[in-house]
């Protein structure tokens, strides 16, 4: 991967009369890869995304492709282009027209268009009579296809796409996410993705950027946004995890509420530690959690009992509430089924390697 | 089922006493036309078409059914020119006076005709314009400009706004924009407001009354004719404007039809 940024933004404000909606986004987005730009509703990615595609201008901040600054250039004038949540496919035209669009307007004779247009149905998957096909008469994950196609088609230098896989159902969506992720890799442009899905973002993203409140919280790969969040916001955001308040001891360890700490010593070593007095966020993954014989040990160790079982499909989720009333999800695999009964007392222990310390200013 | 084909045929009853109620009154028109006798009574003693023959031959008619179709095609063009931005700019764009423009736009359609009609003629008078079938023109825009923006904006309100930041963002102008995507996927409505403004100055006649001055279109000079002077002649021209009004219909019918093949034929090359 190229070191150099395709896409650069360098301090990106936006304002809707007294509105803030953007807070200076400094982004580099590299050559080739796959960004998800990931936020609840509100977060301002919406925002972010038309100013990339040029629906929008910022109101302070550049924004650089390459080597020219683009900020100013209206959408029509910029080399990328973008899928949209509603695909935006035109029903009066049919696959092969709505494909040829983009290379119409640039003057491409028909002949040409046509063979282009018949490269992309094959490189979506797509058989080639679709050129005819009207746009009514196609399936959702076809009419994704030929957005896809379309997209494609003048061969732009970035591709941004608009959540547009929410309106499909879930099984649809889980298929079509693969097929993304292997398109990126077949085609080796860059893809700029924005949804409000972490869970959707990991599956198919090089890097993800996680936006609240109109600014940039983090941004890291898949693993590191998993296992390393910054925030207590970024670690709730993709789904399960639990999360407790501590403070740093006197003796360089520390105490946390509800929490029996056994470790000392080596926090330092792996960066669980915190000045005396000075306060954090330990955070553990469900599926990290161990489910103790009640004389077994572990770094950490909590007490509880267990209130309610999930079947989540592959996994099972407990909720088991702690002696000071908080709850804490556990998940085990299937074939590691618990085989107590709700209301068992349990002792729930994990490891440091495990555990990871937010701390926030 | 007992109760289902008892309501059934109530309901077939309803439908052709619907339609009789409605048709019936224009198929008289249609027996004076071809009556030899002065006024129409039941039965028809004599049949003729001797009045069609006058009426296609008489150069008041000639010069009245122009006056009415130039009229016609003059406002029809115009009010969908007016009413295809209105349309946009009822429907689809966000601006600061755009609720006031909605309501305002509206109120022509609300005002009774005559008023409006004399209101225009008051006001041509005072400004100076001596009213012709050129200021019935203007009369007509007042009142069907306003529908042909409804019309058109019933449409414009179920366009997907993204497909015109599609285009655009695929490298389209402003003007491709408009010739590729709005005008194609609104033409149904233009289409159907084209109609209504032909045939709404077509059959207008408390409009024309007001503000045609020496000239006259054929709903006025049917009205005249049945104050004063009374002759077949009358139900005959009534009957032609129908025709005219069909022909027109079945025209744009045929268009449509014709078009849909056209397209199939080139998607399928």
């Amino acid at each position: 991967m190229a070191a150099e940024p395709v896409l650069r933004l360098k301090n990106i404000v936006k304002k809707f009369g007294a509105f803030v909606a953007l807070h200076g986004i400094n982004l580099d987005i590299r050559d080739g890869e796959f960004l998800t730009i990931v936020g609840p509703s509100g977060s301002g990615k919406t925002t972010l995304i038309r100013l990339l595609v040029g629906m929008d201008s910022p109101s302070e901040g550049e924004i650089w492709l390459n080597n020219s600054r683009i900020d100013k250039v209206p959408a029509n004038k910029r080399p990328t282009c973008m899928v949209f949540q509603s695909l935006a496919l035109f029903p009066h035209r049919t696959v092969g027209q709505n494909i040829e669009f983009p290379l119409k307007i640039r003057g491409v004779g028909a002949a040409e268009r046509t063979a282009r247009a018949r490269e992309l149905l094959e490189l979506l998957r797509l058989p080639p009579h679709y050129q005819e096909k009207r746009i009514t008469e196609c399936s959702g994950g076809e009419k994704q296809r030929v957005a896809l196609a379309r997209a494609l088609a003048f061969d732009p230098e970035i591709l941004f796409f608009d959540e547009p896989l929410s309106a499909l159902d879930y099984r649809l969506r889980k298929t079509l996410e693969k097929e993304l992720k292997d398109l990126h890799a077949r085609t080796g442009k860059t893809f700029v993705y924005i949804t409000h899905s972490l869970e959707e973002a990991m599956v198919m993203s090089d890097r993800i950027a996680i936006m609240r409140e109109g600014k940039l919280e983090q941004l890291a790969d898949a693993d590191g946004i998993y296992t390393r969040p910054v925030s207590r916001f970024v670690a709730e955001f993709m789904g399960e995890v639990n999360l407790f308040d501590v403070e740093g001891t006197a003796q360089g360890g520390l105490h946390g509420r509800g929490v029996e700490v056994h470790v000392n010593g080596q926090m330092e070593d792996i960066g669980i530690s915190l000045g005396q007095g000075e306060r954090g966020t330990l955070m553990v993954r469900p599926e990290f959690v161990r489910i103790l014989e009640s004389s077994g040990t572990s770094d950490f160790i909590v007490r509880g009992i267990l209130r309610a079982e999930y079947a989540l499909g592959s996994r099972i989720q407990y909720e088991v509430e702690a002696a000071d009333g908080s709850r804490l999800s556990v998940e085990k695999l299937r074939e590691d089924r618990y085989q107590g009964a709700i209301g068992d007392e349990l002792v729930l222990g994990w490891d440091l390697d495990s555990t990871h310390l937010i701390r926030e200013d | 089922m007992e109760t289902g084909r008892t309501t059934r045929i109530v309901l077939y009853a309803y439908g052709v006493l619907a339609i009789c109620f409605l048709y019936l009154p224009l198929v008289s028109v249609g027996f004076a036309s071809v009556s030899q006798a002065r006024y129409l009574s039941f039965p028809i003693r004599r049949y003729t078409i001797e009045w069609y023959g006058e009426a296609l031959d008489s150069h008041t008619v000639s010069s009245l059914l122009t006056t009415s179709f130039t009229i016609a095609v003059i406002v029809t063009v115009i009010s969908l020119v007016v009413g295809f931005f209105g349309a946009l700019a009822f429907a689809r764009y966000q601006w600061r006076y755009r609720n006031l423009f909605q309501k305002f736009i509206l109120l022509p359609i609300f005002f009774p005709q005559a008023v409006l009609g004399l209101a225009l003629l008051i006001w041509f008078n005072s400004v100076g314009i001596i009213p012709s079938w050129k200021t019935a023109i203007v009369a007509h825009l007042v009142w069907i400009s306003p529908i042909t923006t409804l019309i058109i904006a019933i449409r414009a309100y179920a366009f997907d706004a993204s497909l015109e930041e599609a285009a655009r963002d695929m490298g389209a102008s402003t003007w491709t924009v408009l010739k590729e995507v709005t005008f194609p996927l609104l033409l149904p409505g233009v289409v159907a407001a084209g109609l209504f403004a032909f045939l709404l100055s077509w059959g207008n006649f408390p409009l024309s009354l007001f503000t045609t001055g020496v000239d006259s279109t054929l709903p006025e000079w049917l009205y005249a004719k049945m104050v004063s002077g009374y002759s077949p002649l009358v139900p005959t021209l009534g009957m032609l404007s129908v025709l005219a009004s069909l022909a027109i219909l079945f025209a744009a019918f045929l268009v449509l039809i014709l078009a849909k093949s056209f397209k199939q034929a080139r998607g399928t090359e």
